[in-house]
């Protein structure tokens, strides 16, 4: 018989076919030439014949390269699904070489992964709420021709004093930059005759105000602009949520009558869901004003610029007008500002820190892993010398360890966009009511856009330089080097150094700003509020204008109240004032009998007027520092008239708290009305304790009875919280339609006005000690790599007779030199940032030398802690074994 | 469809559907495929040794059918090849078509297929 294979080996001859393969061809078409032989012997054909048959089946032009297109794929490959191409096969043996590479170092990838979804968390939670705050666009049309509108008087030490109402006409006259210009007065109303009272948040509108946002009512309609004139119809826009609330979202609420502060008025259209504002409203009523009627400045404006109009045009516009008409022309002047910022200016030094700090974090993370990698690229540097030899090509090396890390960094991308998430709900949880409620955080495309590149500027700083670095090894002195470790270069060693410095100053920076800012936080938390809040508790009522029409009704009923809580069991003592600490702002101006008249621009600063009644001051816990309080002998609206002041108030013109007894101030606008002082008290911190207290005069109820909204203070012998109930029903069963409102102890309300300062304090905190774990976490590893390289060669020192504490002094030093290094450049960056953070400091200087020292202490100590483990390890080397394992 | 040259084409098409089909029962080995093909056809196909390998193996690399080299005793080895789970729906998805394409020859020449 015919030697099938050599016959078919002898046809496939210049195929090219690898080796493997071409034999189990030849083998297979042998095999099937062989049985075809059989057959054809055993019908009877002779000997050539049927070799001549064969040999002429076998016979095509085309057979090599129809075997060639037809390769049968490898073994590996067999059941999969046919390839799809060059390049993109390649990325999926790529993703494949990386899952498998990840897999087989468990420890290092998860290291890895931890440290980037750290980073990534905390980018994408501050990111979320900067995003929320700065950059998502108002949900109002064209929200950047929005601009608030303002007077500011820094004669009287205002930044704000609101718009007076012929101010406001009169700009609307002299406009030519704005489409539109509104205004509203925020309030609140009884709401009464739906169930039982309760007390809404409110806003008086120009009719145009919905105008000006760009907005149309969900339902009915806007108000008319003969609505909006003094005596006008009695008509509500019902904001959307109280709708959905409370009337269920019924659309037959159009003409419905509400009673507001026992008024009716008709219910005429729904505002939109975008029109929550301000703040918290939940109704609008028409302001009407009186164009003609000197008023106060109370008003908050929101003006439409015309397109391509700036800000600054609008700014000289309005100037020129009320340089001409203002009410008060020479001390105050308008203010303009884009509308967000009016809103949430308070919050871009802390986000921009914030932002700042977690940059700093994610950082560290990813010159951690680049340091990492670089050690395990010289761990590889035998692996990759193989590839190389082989024939894998640098950039082909340089796109597997790519793909590696992209793989990690998508990981820890996922990890952190959730873990961030949970983040940002914690944060949002802690945010205040007051937020404006048109500030929504939520994950957006900007969010997603964002994180992506986060992830991918990471992959590529810890990716790549290492392995651009591994794929330039010299293969040869690789291969050749017996041991299954390599040492590593002396640029190698100064790039994993750099990095280390790099990481323990950026680490310091951090620490330090953490430092002064819980310092800060801590300083805050000691102010003497200037009274005793424990056990106080405080709610707020209003007597509507209808039903207490005159002045005595007011006051008998506020003394009528405060008598019969002041007896309920448990309560020590109760009294009320218009505006207790943290409770809002009433200006006046006052004048000194006999003080030297102000000069022309001289500061009057505005000084904080409170009503109050006899017993408020011991109810509060404020102290008196000369003189009386406010008894039973006091008020009455014919006189004597007297008044209490604060301590800074007393300062102002007299040396000493005593000095001021007796004296007589009244308004500066009016000229006749005299009262005498009768008792200094101390400064409260009324406006927040991080902030200054202003000048201040308290008058009692009994002498001006004409107002109408009162904090009633109880301080409790028992947990004040009990309190509430039975002040309740005292209430309701003086008048059933009343709602008490704002219920909230005083510690409550210091804490909730804190709760900036609190949280992005702690969160600097957080991050700073993230960062230094992370940073002594690289020096340890650093260190350690460094000693596990020169076991050998320590090995060899000892043997000729180094002592061990010769060899850990040495290991100490090199390590502390980075850490030393490192914490002169953090201090000198630390300088440079941590005046960025003055304005959220508080009673610390930013270069305060006591916080500088600690920190460098600490991060002296830190250091020394992880060089201290590996720098053991290399004086316990044991020379014999060391020289052994060679 | 007489002889080899003239049906290159029609051969062509049908030929993956025709070793589909008869390794669907079970797995077959090569030159076993190629005497199916001729007998069941009674000599009118026939698939030799040049044609036949390069398309069993076209197939195999598309994932069709697979080989497997099996040894019996006192026996060469000999690769048999079996209908992958892919294959199994490229033959139904082979089979539709080339049922649905007979029955439009024959509507429109009127020609009975066998």
């Amino acid at each position: 018989m015919p030697d099938w294979r050599e016959i078919v080996r002898e046809r496939l001859a210049g195929s090219e076919l690898d080796g493997t393969r071409e034999s189990e061809i030849v083998d297979e078409m042998a095999q099937h030439l062989e049985d075809r032989y059989v057959e054809l012997r055993t019908r009877g054909a002779s000997k050539p014949d049927a070799r001549r048959l064969v040999l002429e089946e076998l016979n095509s032009e085309r057979l090599i390269e129809d075997l060639r297109k037809a390769r049968r794929p490898s073994a590996q490959q067999l059941g999969a699904p046919a390839p799809t191409g060059g390049y993109l096969s390649g990325v999926t043996h790529d993703l494949k070489m990386a899952l498998r590479a990840i897999r087989l170092k468990p420890a290092f990838s998860l290291m890895v992964v931890g440290m980037l979804a750290l980073g990534i968390a905390g980018n994408a939670a501050i990111f979320s709420i900067f995003n929320g705050l700065f950059l998502k666009p108002l949900p109002f049309a064209d929200s950047e021709r929005l601009v608030d509108l303002d007077e500011t008087a820094p004669k009287w030490n205002l930044k704000f004093v609101g718009i007076s109402a012929p101010d406001y006409y009169n700009w609307r006259k002299g406009n030519r930059t704005f489409d539109g210009l509104a205004c509203f007065d925020t309030g609140d109303f009884n709401l009464s005759g739906l169930g039982s009272a309760q007390r809404v948040y409110g806003a008086s509108v120009t009719y145009d105000l919905l105008d000006v946002f760009g907005l149309k009512p969900a339902l009915g309609r806007n108000f008319l602009s003969e609505e909006d004139r003094p005596g006008g119809a009695k008509v509500v826009l019902l904001g959307y949520e109280l709708w959905r609330r409370m009337f269920n979202g019924d659309r037959g609420v159009l003409g419905r009558i509400l009673q507001l502060d026992t008024q009716p008025y008709t219910v005429v259209g729904v505002l939109p869901r975008e029109a929550a504002f301000p703040g918290q409203s939940q109704l609008w009523v028409p302001l009407q004003l009186d164009p003609n009627k000197h008023t106060g400045f109370y008003l908050n404006g929101v003006g439409r610029l015309k397109r391509g109009v700036s800000i600054e045009r609008a700014r000289a516009n309005l100037l020129s007008v009320h340089r001409t008409t203002a009410q008060e022309k020479e001390v105050t002047s308008p203010v303009l500002m884009p509308l967000r910022d009016r809103y949430l200016g308070d919050f871009r030094p802390i986000s921009h820190a914030l932002l700042g700090a977690v940059a700093i974090v994610l950082l560290i993370a990813c010159v951690n892993i680049a340091a990492l990698m670089l050690v395990r690229g010289s761990a590889r540097a035998r692996e990759i010398a193989i590839r190389t030899a082989i024939g894998a090509s640098r950039g082909r090396i340089v796109r597997q360890l790519f793909t590696e890390n992209l793989v990690l960094a998508g990981i820890a991308a996922i990890l952190g966009v959730v873990f961030g998430n949970v983040c940002l709900r914690a944060m949002i949880s802690l945010m205040p009511e007051d937020m404006p409620r048109w500030i929504s955080f939520q994950m957006d495309t900007r969010f997603a856009l964002f994180c992506t590149v986060v992830t991918g500027v990471a992959a590529v700083l810890f990716g790549v330089a290492p392995a651009v670095q591994a794929s330039g090894v010299d293969t040869r002195s690789c291969l050749q080097d017996a041991a299954p470790r390599t040492s590593l270069s002396r640029s190698r060693r100064y790039t994993l150094s750099a990095l280390v410095v790099c990481e323990i100053s950026l680490a310091l920076i951090l620490l330090i700003s953490a430092g002064l800012l819980v310092e800060a936080f801590r300083n805050v938390l000691h102010v003497d509020p200037g009274f005793r809040p424990e056990n106080v508790i405080t709610f707020r009522v209003s007597l509507p204008d209808v039903k207490y029409e005159k002045p005595e009704q007011r006051l008998a009923f506020f003394e009528d109240l405060i008598e019969r809580v002041r007896a309920l069991p448990g309560v020590k003592s109760a009294g009320a004032a218009s505006a207790p600490p943290l409770g809002g702002h009433w200006g006046n101006f006052f004048a000194v009998e006999g003080a030297r008249p102000l000069g022309r621009n001289e500061q009057d600063p505005v000084v904080l007027q409170v009503v109050v009644t006899p017993g408020y001051f011991d109810a509060m816990g404020i102290t008196l520092l000369a003189g009386r309080v406010f008894d039973a002998r006091d008020g009455g609206p014919k006189g004597p008239y007297v008044v209490t002041v604060n301590e800074s108030f007393s300062k102002r013109y007299w040396p000493k708290p005593a000095d001021a007894i007796g004296k007589r101030i009244r308004h500066s606008w009016d000229k006749d009305k005299w009262m005498s002082i009768i008792g200094v008290t101390r400064d409260t911190k009324h406006y927040g304790l991080d902030q200054e207290m202003r000048p201040s005069v308290s008058f009692s109820e009994r002498e001006i009875p004409d107002w109408d909204s009162m904090s009633i203070v109880l301080r409790g012998a028992i947990n004040p919280q009990l309190l509430v109930a039975p002040a309740r029903d005292v209430l309701r069963q003086l008048d059933a339609d009343l709602p008490m409102y704002d219920v909230r102890t005083m510690t409550e309300r210091l804490d909730q006005s804190l709760w900036a300062r609190r949280a992005y304090s702690w969160l600097f905190g957080a991050f700073a000690m993230v960062a230094m774990v992370l940073a002594a976490a690289g020096v340890y590893g650093v260190v350690s790599f460094a000693v596990s390289q020169r076991t050998h060669e320590i090995g060899i020192r000892m043997a000729l007779g180094a002592r061990p504490e010769q060899v850990l002094r040495e290991v100490l030093a090199g390590g502390m030199a980075l850490v030393f290094i490192g914490t002169a450049l953090g201090l000198a960056g630390a300088l440079l940032t941590a005046r960025f953070l003055e304005t959220l400091l508080f009673g610390v200087s930013s270069k305060d030398p006591l916080m500088y020292a600690a920190v460098i202490l600490g991060v002296a100590c830190v250091g020394l802690a992880a060089n201290a483990i590996p720098a053991r390890r290399a004086a316990a080397v044991d020379p014999m074994r060391a020289l052994r394992s060679e | 469809m007489a002889t080899p040259s003239s049906d290159r084409e029609l051969k062509k098409g049908s030929a993956e559907l025709l070793i589909l089909s008869l390794v669907e029962s079970r797995a077959r080995h090569g030159y076993e495929i190629s005497k199916l093909i001729e007998t069941r056809s009674e000599g009118r196909l026939r698939f030799h040794v040049a044609s036949l390998y390069p398309l069993l193996y076209r197939l195999e690399a598309r994932g069709w059918v697979q080989g497997r080299w099996v040894e019996k005793a006192g026996q060469r080895r000999r690769r048999y090849y079996r209908l992958t789970p892919q294959g199994r729906k490229v033959l139904a998805a082979q089979r539709y078509g080339w049922r649905q394409f007979a029955e439009a020859v024959r509507r429109i020449t009127g020609i009975e297929y066998a």
